[in-house]
């Protein structure tokens, strides 16, 4: 077993030995030990006393709300940062890791979020990077092919190392992120988020494939916002707060709501909001929404959205949730279809128009088109809304004035109104980007996966904030791919598929299983 | 800790006014000290920098406003040049008979400088042109010649601005491409218009009043041995470049228009999605940048009563872009000061004017320019990106 791959991988005596350890799981001695961790940045503390256990051929959660240190943790154990305070031991020894150079050679291979891979390059060059095969001095295709082929295979996946990377999906590259970091003989492996940017179905074989590594001997390091993937692959799981270590728990024996409780601190009450019925009034109605935008065309998508209603909308990675959004504010080209807003037709082509009409969408991606980070609070939230702070100038008091509203009534944690909303945290960058859209009152709000990235405090707020905008009459549209959500915060959920939607169902009778059924185009 | 914070404070303008100050003082204190006294700090000194200066500065207020939304305008000083000559060619095509003896004399010189030329020569412009004025029953008047001359001038550089503009938001073009385009075709027009030649106004007093004039300071005397006192002064072209100084800050800080430049600076993306309408914006932004590069070239052309096709105008864009820089623009858009920009054309005056006193060689100017340009974009890496 320790072998797997072994006769093209050619192994370093003491990588060899440490499979070889990794599988005798008789010895009690942590693979990994963090004492007395402190890390401090410029005006803050980041990490505090940490101390961490990791054991032999474990997959060990680490979780926590945004802020929480997991990343700068992770940071350190990878060699990205360095610890102020604090030891590292690996295997019982005392480690200093000073790269991730230097963490790969201690056999600790990170996995990002963003991965880290080049597009251009084939597969095999990518899992060879900075160690070519070489022979004669020149890089030995054949012998990096084949062993980049062993290795793939072992972990399940059948890609031609040939391939350019650019060519792959994001599940896929995430497979060659794996097989680039076993090719380095990682016993630590540290998975950041890995399944935020995977379909259910991806995510389920990538579960797979985590159970298989831990057989292999390696050791996982995972770190997630989603607790029920976190209970379903981990051992054990720590859960971080406010830079330290609140406790370690054995997986099995602990629960979702626990989780929550000790990440946040306090009790959470009731997690959704209580669903007031919506009205009959029918506010948005969108027929036969057609659009032939790459890479995906939109075909035959007919929905209704009552006053005070949320309409869910689940699907795949790329089942084309944003790109309904995006067509019916008119930020991608329409060819069939007709949009009705309180009966009367429109035809927005740019979301300028779309605001005349009372229609507001939210992007997902709030860094890239959902904000201007570089700007402030203030501008940021005023920003769709400007033309009635003018008279004719600007007046920044009334804009201040109004920012400020807004920090209160969102609970916005954020220091002076003009600083650039980057150094604010993703939930309430989120808030920001609600505000700006607030502040000019639409009457339909197509929200689009409002809740990424978004610790669990704000994302409490956020649905809170959702459900008033129902029950002040507006309606709703919520795009999202976390499931419980979309049962808790919905009235009904429209699945859609490849383009299309599949099925509009009743939140009520709706559950998991049958809407990843019909994302996924199964029958039950 | 303290000053840390202090520092951060400051406005991204300091940086540049503290060189500034520095440079002034240097420049007073070499003088002195090599001489003995300043010629530098004289008012007739300063006033002929901020003179020499105020055509790149009313440019770079707009330049300000290009590079903040995330573009560049290359095409300026080509089209300085252009527009000048083009409003010179319409003043001489009305004003056909010379109304004094000295435009007389003024236009024999011409003829006489070589402009004897072909057919298609600016007498091919200019004859056409008047024949086309004499039909609408404004020709041979002065006054009419130079009031349509200069909205000529105004006129054809926001047209410029426009097109430029255009094929930008709505050709997609890049930038900086779409105004090398630009360089390229208005320098190209005005030599051919005149055939390689200059442009001179037939106009002798009256269009140069614009730019030759001011308005003069009571109690100052530039002839202290003349009969009467000859006050000093303040130059028209001064006083347009603050007026546009000041109306570009209130523009740029005050209204939704100046918001937007910034906002599509930072983001384009999310711009659109913040229901900007980001194509009219850019459309708008270029075309004041023609306009302001028109009235420029309209106080050059008023100064010199004349335009050289071949060097009115000639690398005005980097002298422009310079500034607007050295004033702590950031080159990729989202953030700029107007004051900065103010600051940074002041700097370039005062280094070229500091290096004539001190007797530098003319050609060493280029290589000091360089060097401060560089160390200005030096400076701002320091900040965050």
């Amino acid at each position: 077993m320790s072998d797997a791959g072994s006769p093209t991988v050619p192994s370093s005596a003491a990588a060899r030995a440490a499979v070889a350890n990794a599988v005798d799981c008789a010895s009690d001695r942590p693979l990994a030990e963090v004492k007395g961790l402190v890390k401090e940045f410029p005006g803050i503390r980041a990490l505090d006393d940490i101390a961490l256990a990791i054991r032999r051929a474990e997959v060990h959660g680490i979780v926590g709300e945004n802020g929480a240190g997991k990343s700068t943790l992770m940071k350190i154990l990878s060699g990205i940062e360095q610890p102020s305070v604090g030891s590292i031991l690996l295997d019982g020894t005392p480690v200093t890791i000073t790269s991730p150079h230097a963490a790969d050679r201690q056999g600790i291979a990170m996995i990002h979020q963003e991965l880290n891979l080049v597009d251009e390059l084939s597969v095999a060059d990518n899992i060879f990077l900075g160690r070519e095969r070489t022979r004669w001095r020149l890089v030995h295709d054949g012998s990096q092919h084949a062993t980049a082929h062993e290795l793939l295979k072992r972990i399940g996946c059948d890609i031609d190392p040939r391939r350019a990377v650019k060519s792959l999906s994001i599940a896929q590259q995430q497979l060659v992120e794996i097989a680039k970091a076993l090719a380095s003989h990682a016993r630590i492996l540290i998975m950041d988020e890995p399944t935020a940017v995977l379909s259910e179905r991806e995510t389920a074989a990538l579960f797979e494939l985590i159970a298989q590594l831990k057989r292999q001997g390696v050791t996982i390091l995972y770190i997630s916002h989603h607790l029920s993937e976190v209970l379903a692959v981990c051992d054990r799981v720590t859960v971080m707060r406010d830079g330290r270590i609140v406790r370690t728990l054995d997986a099995k024996a602990a629960s979702e709501s626990e989780l929550a409780r000790l990440m946040v601190g306090r009790p959470l009450g009731d997690y959704y909001p209580k669903r007031v019925p919506a009205t009959e009034d029918v506010l948005l109605r969108v027929r036969d929404l057609g659009s032939a935008a790459t890479p995906l065309t939109l075909e035959g998508v007919s929905f209704e959205v009552r006053r005070g209603e949320i309409l869910g909308f689940a699907g795949l990675i790329g089942a084309g949730r944003t790109e309904m959004g995006e067509a019916i504010v008119g930020l991608r080209r329409r060819n069939a279809g007709t949009i009705e807003v309180d009966g009367r037709m429109i035809a927005p082509r740019s979301p300028r128009e779309a605001v005349r009409h009372g229609v507001a969408y939210l992007s997902e991606d709030r860094q890239g088109r959902g904000l201007t980070v570089d700007m402030g609070l203030t501008e940021n939230t005023t920003l769709v809304s400007l033309r009635r702070y003018c008279r004719p100038l600007i007046s920044r008091r009334a804009e201040d004035a109004a920012a400020r509203g807004h920090v209160e009534r969102l609970h916005i944690r954020a220091g002076a109104l003009r600083r650039p909303v980057r150094t604010l945290s993703g939930g309430n960058q989120q808030k920001v980007a609600l505000a700006k859209w607030l502040e000019v009152e639409p009457r339909v709000w197509i929200l689009d996966e409002p809740t990424r990235g978004v610790d669990i405090g704000a994302k409490r707020e956020i649905y809170d904030l959702v459900g008033q905008l129902a029950q002040r009459g507006m309606a709703c549209v919520f795009i999202s791919s976390e499931l419980p959500e979309l049962l808790g915060v919905c009235h009904r959920i429209a699945v859609m598929r490849e383009g299309s939607i599949a099925a509009i169902l009743d939140a009520a009778q709706a559950t998991e299983e049958k809407i990843m059924h019909l994302a996924a185009g199964v029958n039950a | 800790m303290a000053i840390m914070r202090f520092i951060e404070r400051l406005p991204r303008w300091a940086a540049p006014l503290i060189a500034l100050v520095l440079l002034v003082a240097c420049t007073v204190i070499l003088e002195v000290a090599t001489k003995g006294n300043s010629a530098f700090l004289s008012g007739q000194n300063l006033f002929n920098i901020l003179r020499q200066w105020s055509f790149v500065g009313i440019i770079a207020i707009g330049m300000t406003f290009v590079i903040v939304l995330g573009g560049i305008d290359l095409s300026v000083g080509s089209l300085v040049g252009f527009v000048g000559g083009l409003g010179i060619l319409t003043l001489n095509s009305i004003n056909t008979a010379p109304a004094t003896t000295a435009a007389a004399t003024t236009a024999a010189e011409a003829i006489a400088a070589g402009r004897n030329a072909p057919p298609g020569s600016p007498h091919g412009f200019e004859s056409l042109m008047a024949a086309i004025w004499n039909s609408f029953g404004v020709g041979d008047n002065e006054t009419a010649a130079v009031l349509i001359a200069l909205a000529v001038m105004l006129v054809a550089g926001t047209l410029a601005g426009m097109l430029n503009g255009t094929l930008i938001a709505k050709g997609r073009l890049a930038p900086f491409i779409a105004t090398l385009g630009g360089l390229a075709a208005y320098r190209s027009l005005a030599l051919a218009m005149a055939d390689g030649g200059e442009y001179r106004s037939s106009s002798m007093r009256l269009f140069g009043l614009i730019g030759q004039g001011g308005i003069p300071i009571p109690f100052t005397n530039v002839a202290p041995r003349a009969p009467q006192p000859v006050p000093l002064l303040f130059p028209w072209p001064v006083v347009v470049f603050i007026i546009v100084a000041l109306l570009g800050w209130v523009l740029l800080n005050r209204t939704r228009y100046g918001r937007y430049v910034t906002a599509i600076g930072c983001n384009e993306r999310a711009a659109v999605y913040s229901a900007i309408n980001v194509d009219r914006i850019k459309i708008l932004t270029y075309t004041l940048i023609g306009f302001l590069s028109g009235l420029a070239a309209l106080l050059l052309a008023s100064r010199m009563n004349s335009v050289s096709s071949a060097q009115t105008g000639q690398l005005y864009e980097l002298d422009v872009i310079a500034a607007v820089v050295i004033g702590g623009t950031r080159m990729r858009g989202g953030s700029g000061t107007i004051v900065g920009t103010v600051i940074g054309v002041l700097i370039l005056g005062v280094i070229g004017n500091m290096l004539n006193l001190l007797q530098v060689s003319v050609y060493l100017q280029g290589l000091v320019k360089g060097a401060i340009i560089v160390a200005a974009v030096l400076a701002q890496r320091g900040e965050r990106m």
